[in-house]
Formats: structure tokens, C-alpha cells, sequence
């Protein structure tokens, strides 16, 4: 990558940065949604005994659902208040699909941090094997975070924007749960070893293939 | 048509089967997913096309008359396909759940592969509700065309890779080697491919006479907007002159 | 350097401008006016790309559309939470090419403001910030869209001496409802 396509992608991060810092609007939502499911689920499990794979399950349908309802604010808002006008004119599809989409997987990871963190906190159970845990955590949030990107930018014109852009990225990203359950579940000591290494190297294939397709169709919608 | 119909509820009961005489629904659940899985991915790849003319040629140079007719174009060939995909996604459930009744004592199992074709009926669900979001013709094209190749990766993990994963495959009750094993011989092996090409003769029928129908509704709007250029010439135009200040 | 060709434009059935056809070179300054909803915007955007056009050609200015064409509208927005500087600089770090923050704020009398959110500015400071980003890459092809609107004398001063400025270097097209901004032209369009 050269220099021109590093400030360009540097710049719309820096900007979704600024942004998110001075209103944390967005920042306070996803923390308090974080604080709230996790709570919720503990408190809906109270005083049972769970098993790996529903730990893995609930954590896993928590960071789905928290990343497609917050994460395609990125580009609705821009379309709300007429902000993407000014990016179409002055950027290249490639660095803002970049420069979001990187924004995006920023705050995912930190989201699924913190929900792991209090989720395993509260349930009590112990991964056994850390580095697939992690792997599994990064690697679909890298996933999570390219799809809701995309979806948001494809619902971000339309009447029902908001509501669609869920309802469009939650089919999108079931197989990517299904994998994220399969590798996280065996890191909970649930599971044999060789289906989580499967899991996860099919989870980083679907962060590789979401991360190098997407801003191919991005570029192609961008200016429609 | 006819003659495969009556031919397929007239093939002897299938043995090994907990209600042999159902096993005929098989006949016909057989070619539906392989249809709607090729008319989905014929769908994206005509949304590729819509595509094509935009983005390898951003060139203010081509010709939009030509650029518009051809979008047009294979986006019609595009929804077409969609929808048929979408009508074989609905037969393949159907069938399948009649099957599922039949032969496993439930309508709705659970099964692996009943699981993920249902998430591919989502997919496409999605893929309808982003197309009536939005209004104008070319937007419905354009992120329409998106969304159906953003699912492309997602609808073959879930048809192809998702069943035969080692740890799900033990899971599955469905048959995964009816074709490649050599389960289907004799009187109903003749039968589910004269099905088979029946049914694809009868796709690709519809498929054209959709965008025929389609091709005829941007006509009928083109000659309507024609008119009203003609007739009192309410469509703004004018030339440059220089200005001239009072 | 800027050619428009029997350009069309048909929303939703209707037809908001056709067979519209003009040149322009280094030096030319082109006025549209028309009434209300006569689709001086809509030209204006569907020449930037902004917007997809029906039927005709555009031809633009040589080199990469982000740096030769610039477009100042009055509705076009901007971020609320990023102050005057970060605007400028940000444009610059996409288009590719150098800020000038101190000499474009000067230029448009916003230094006092270089590190207010845009949020906090007036109409007229907006315009005049939306006006040093349009201006930002030197473009060969400027496009203004009520330009005067918002603006105070002083504005409007400003206004005149950056169409002189873009006359030496390239082009200008100026869609207004304002007959008295026909004094920034030396041709006029008008849509019927």
C-alpha cells in the first residue's frame, strides 16, 4: 500500500475517530448494550450450571446482535445528515470503505473484549486454551465488522434504513456464528481440538474473503 | 409435464424407507435446490454484469443510452433469476419438510442441512426486502446487485461446506451421497432426470418470458416519458448564450 | 475542458432536463438560472457525478475528478463534531493534495474560526468554509450552486473575487435564482 492510500485511510479513520470521540454517543450505546445482555443473559441463567458450547452460543448471538445494530450507524449517520455527499466527492470508494471498515473492527474488538470479559466473569468459566479463545474473538469480529460495514452501506440510501441494514446483515453473518461457536467452544474445553483449529482457520478465511470482496462491491454502490 | 407427473406418482414404493410410497416426493424435492442454487448464483453473476458497465468503464465517454439499456438488462435477467431461485428455495423446504415428516417423524428436525437451506431462504428474504427499500430503478439495481454478490461466499459455505463438516456430518440425518453414491437406479433414476430436464426446460421459459414482461414495462415508461417530452415539452432544456446586462 | 453533450435527466418517470449541450474553455463562466425545481441542482450534481444521468455525455477536465472539479453547494453538510481546520484538512489528506489551511482561511476570512466546530458556525461561515474546500486543489472545473445565498456584502465580495481567480485557471458554473448573479458570468443557460 503507498503513501496516498495509507492518508487517505488514515484520514476518514481519524475523522470516524474525532467524531466518535467528541459526541460518544456511539461509544456510551455500545458499552451500556454490552453491560446490558451480558446482565440480562447471567441473570436469565441464574444458579444453572452451562456447558461450553452455550457460553460460547449466548456470547456469541450478544456480539451478533450488538455489532449489526451499532456497528452500520457508521454510514447511516453519514447519509442522515448528508455528510456523504462531501466523501463521494473528494474520496476513493477503497480508502472510506478501508477507513470505516477498520473504525468498525476497532470498536467490535473492544466490544467483544469487554463482553467476554464480563460474560466469563459472570458465568465463571475458564478458557482452557487461550490463543484459540482469542483467535476465534479477533477473527470474527474482523468478520462481523466487514460484513456490517458492507450491509450498511448498501441499506444506507434506502426508506427503512436502519431496520433493513440489521434485518440484510444478520443472514449474512449466521455461518459466521456457526463457525465462531464451533472454534469457541472447544477453547471453553467443549469440544475436540481438531474441529476448533478448523473453526478457526475458517473464521480468519471469512475475515480474509469479507475484508478483500468488500471494497470491490462498496466501490461498485458508492456512487449510485 | 404431464406424463413426468403421472410417471412419478406411479414408480413402485422405494424400500428402506420408514413409508415407502412417500419416498416419491423425493422425485421432485431432488431438482429444486440444484435449481435455486444455480439460478442464485446466475442471479449474482448477472448483478456482476449490471456492474460491469459501471465500474470497468466510469469513463464519462461511454455511451449511457447503451450503459443504461444494458444495466437494465441484466439486472431484469437478474431478478428473474431471483425469483425463480427464491420459488425452488420455497419447493425445496416444502418438499423437504414432507419428507422430514415422513420418513423422520417431524416436521422440523433440526437437521443440518434443513437448518442452513432455511438460512439461505433468509438470505434471499433480505435480499427482496433491500430491493422494495428503495424506489429508484437504478439504486434497486445497484445495491440490489451488492447485496446478491456479498451473499455469494455465505450461500455456498452453507449449501456445499457447512453438511459435510466433519463435526456436523455426523449430526445430519439427510442423505449425502444419493447421486455420487449410486442410490438412485433403475425406474427412479430414468424418472428424476426426466424430471429434472423437465423442469429446467420449464425454468428457463419463465425466466425468459420475465424479462420479456420486464423489458416491455421500461418500454411502455420510456414511451410514456417520450410523450411527455413531445406533447408540451415539459422537460427543461436550453442553450448557452452570453449574457447580456442590462 | 468541461463539455456537457445532449445530457439528460429522468427521475422517477419525470423528466428534469433534456438535451442539454455546452462547451466550456479556460475563461468561461456560465450562469444557469431557471425557477424553482427547473434542475439547476440536479445539472450542477449530475455533472459532478453525484448524481446518475439518464442519457448524454459529460465530459470533464483532464486528470483525477477529486482535484479538478470543485463544488460548493448550499446544502451540501458537513460534520458537526470537526472544526474549520480539520475540514480543510481532511479534504486535502483524501484529495491528495496540500492543505493550505492558513492561506484558503485567510483567503475566505475564517482564520478567527479555525478551531470552532462546524456545528458552532453561521450560514454564511459554512459557506464560506464549504467554499475554501471547493477551492482547496486549484480545480479546473468549479461548480457553485447558490453561491450568494447566506452570504453578507463582504461574502458576496469574496464570492466575485474567487470566480475572477477560477476564470484564469479554468471554468466556472454558477446555478442560481439570483438574476444579480449573472454579473459573475459571461454566459447564461436558462432552463425552460
Amino acid at each position: 500500500m503507498n503513501s496516498s492510500w495509507f492518508r487517505e485511510i488514515r484520514a476518514v479513520f481519524m475523522k470516524e475517530w474525532q467524531s466518535e470521540m467528541r459526541s460518544q454517543s456511539g461509544l456510551i450505546t455500545g458499552l451500556l448494550f454490552s453491560v446490558v445482555t451480558v446482565y440480562t443473559i447471567s441473570f436469565a441463567m441464574l444458579n444453572t450450571k452451562i456447558k461450553g458450547t452455550e457460553v460460547a452460543g449466548l456470547l456469541w448471538v450478544a456480539l451478533l446482535f450488538s455489532s449489526a445494530s451499532s456497528l452500520p450507524r457508521i454510514f447511516l449517520a453519514e447519509e442522515e445528515q448528508g455528510t456523504a455527499e462531501l466523501l463521494r466527492l473528494v474520496a476513493r470508494p477503497h480508502s472510506v470503505f478501508w477507513g470505516k471498515a477498520l473504525f468498525n473492527s476497532l470498536q467490535c474488538v473492544v466490544t467483544g473484549i469487554l463482553l467476554s470479559v464480563l460474560y466469563l466473569g459472570f458465568s465463571g468459566k475458564v478458557v482452557t486454551v487461550p490463543w484459540l479463545f482469542a483467535v476465534c474473538l479477533v477473527a470474527g469480529c474482523l468478520s462481523l465488522a466487514g460484513a456490517v460495514t458492507l450491509c450498511g452501506a448498501i441499506a444506507s440510501q434506502a426508506i427503512n434504513r436502519a431496520v433493513l441494514s440489521a434485518a440484510i446483515a444478520v443472514p449474512l453473518l449466521l455461518p459466521l456464528v456457526s463457525l465462531g461457536v464451533s472454534g469457541m467452544r472447544v477453547s471453553l474445553n467443549d469440544g475436540l481440538m481438531s474441529d476448533g483449529v478448523g473453526a478457526a482457520i475458517g473464521l480468519v478465511g471469512y475475515a480474509c474473503a469479507t475484508m478483500a470482496t468488500g471494497p470491490y462491491i462498496f466501490a461498485a454502490v458508492w456512487k449510485s | 409435464m404431464g406424463v413426468a407427473t403421472a410417471w412419478s406418482f406411479l414408480v413402485p414404493p422405494a424400500k428402506g424407507f420408514q413409508k415407502p410410497e412417500m419416498a416419491r416426493i423425493f422425485l421432485w424435492h431432488f431438482p429444486c435446490p440444484m435449481l435455486a442454487v444455480f439460478l442464485l448464483m446466475f442471479g449474482a453473476w448477472s448483478s456482476l454484469r449490471v456492474f460491469q458497465r459501471v465500474t470497468v468503464k466510469p469513463s464519462f465517454s461511454v455511451s449511457p443510452e447503451t450503459d443504461h439499456a444494458m444495466k437494465s438488462l441484466w439486472d431484469l435477467r437478474a431478478i428473474a433469476a431471483m425469483e425463480l431461485g427464491y420459488l425452488f428455495c420455497l419447493l425445496t423446504m416444502a418438499t423437504g419438510i414432507l419428507f422430514s415428516e415422513a420418513e423422520w417423524g417431524a416436521w422440523w428436525s433440526w437437521d443440518p442441512r434443513q437448518t442452513s437451506f432455511l438460512i439461505v431462504l433468509l438470505i434471499y428474504a433480505a435480499y427482496f426486502a433491500l430491493r422494495f427499500a428503495y424506489t429508484d430503478s437504478g439504486k434497486k439495481a445497484a445495491f440490489s446487485g451488492a447485496y446478491s454478490l456479498a451473499t455469494i461466499l455465505p450461500t455456498l459455505f452453507l449449501v456445499f461446506v457447512f453438511p459435510r463438516l466433519p463435526q456436523i456430518k455426523n449430526m445430519s440425518l439427510h442423505p449425502s451421497n444419493s447421486i455420487v453414491g449410486g442410490l438412485i437406479k433403475g425406474e427412479y433414476g430414468q424418472c428424476v432426470c426426466l424430471i429434472l430436464a423437465l423442469v429446467a426446460i420449464l425454468t428457463v421459459y419463465l425466466f425468459k418470458l420475465r424479462v420479456r414482461a420486464g423489458l416491455l414495462e421500461i418500454r411502455q415508461e420510456n414511451n410514456d416519458g417520450q410523450f411527455e417530452h413531445l406533447g408540451n415539452g415539459s422537460a427543461p432544456t436550453g442553450v448557452v448564450r452570453p449574457v447580456s446586462l442590462p | 475542458m468541461l463539455k456537457v453533450d445532449r445530457l439528460g435527466k429522468k427521475y422517477g418517470g419525470r423528466w428534469i432536463f433534456r438535451e442539454l449541450s455546452f462547451e466550456l474553455g479556460v475563461g468561461d463562466r456560465l450562469v444557469i438560472l431557471g425557477r424553482n425545481g427547473a434542475g439547476k441542482s440536479t445539472l450542477l450534481r449530475t455533472i459532478a457525478g453525484l448524481t446518475s444521468r439518464t442519457e448524454g455525455t459529460v465530459m470533464l477536465p483532464e486528470g483525477d475528478s477529486r482535484c479538478t472539479l470543485g463544488l460548493c453547494a448550499l446544502e451540501q453538510s458537513v460534520y458537526g463534531q470537526l472544526t474549520v481546520a480539520e475540514h480543510l484538512q481532511l479534504t486535502a489528506d483524501l484529495r491528495g493534495c496540500p492543505a493550505r489551511i492558513d492561506e484558503l482561511l485567510e483567503k475566505v476570512n475564517l482564520d478567527y474560526a479555525r478551531s470552532r466546530p462546524a456545528s458552532q458556525l453561521s450560514t454564511g461561515m459554512k459557506a464560506r468554509m464549504k467554499m475554501a474546500m471547493a477551492i482547496q486543489a486549484n480545480p479546473a472545473a468549479l461548480l457553485l450552486d447558490e453561491p450568494g445565498a447566506g452570504l453578507d456584502e463582504e461574502g458576496r465580495m469574496l464570492i466575485d473575487q474567487i470566480t475572477a481567480e477560477q476564470a484564469t485557471r479554468g471554468c466556472l458554473i454558477v446555478a442560481t435564482n439570483d438574476p444579480l448573479e449573472r454579473r459573475l458570468a459571461n454566459l447564461e443557460l436558462q432552463l425552460v
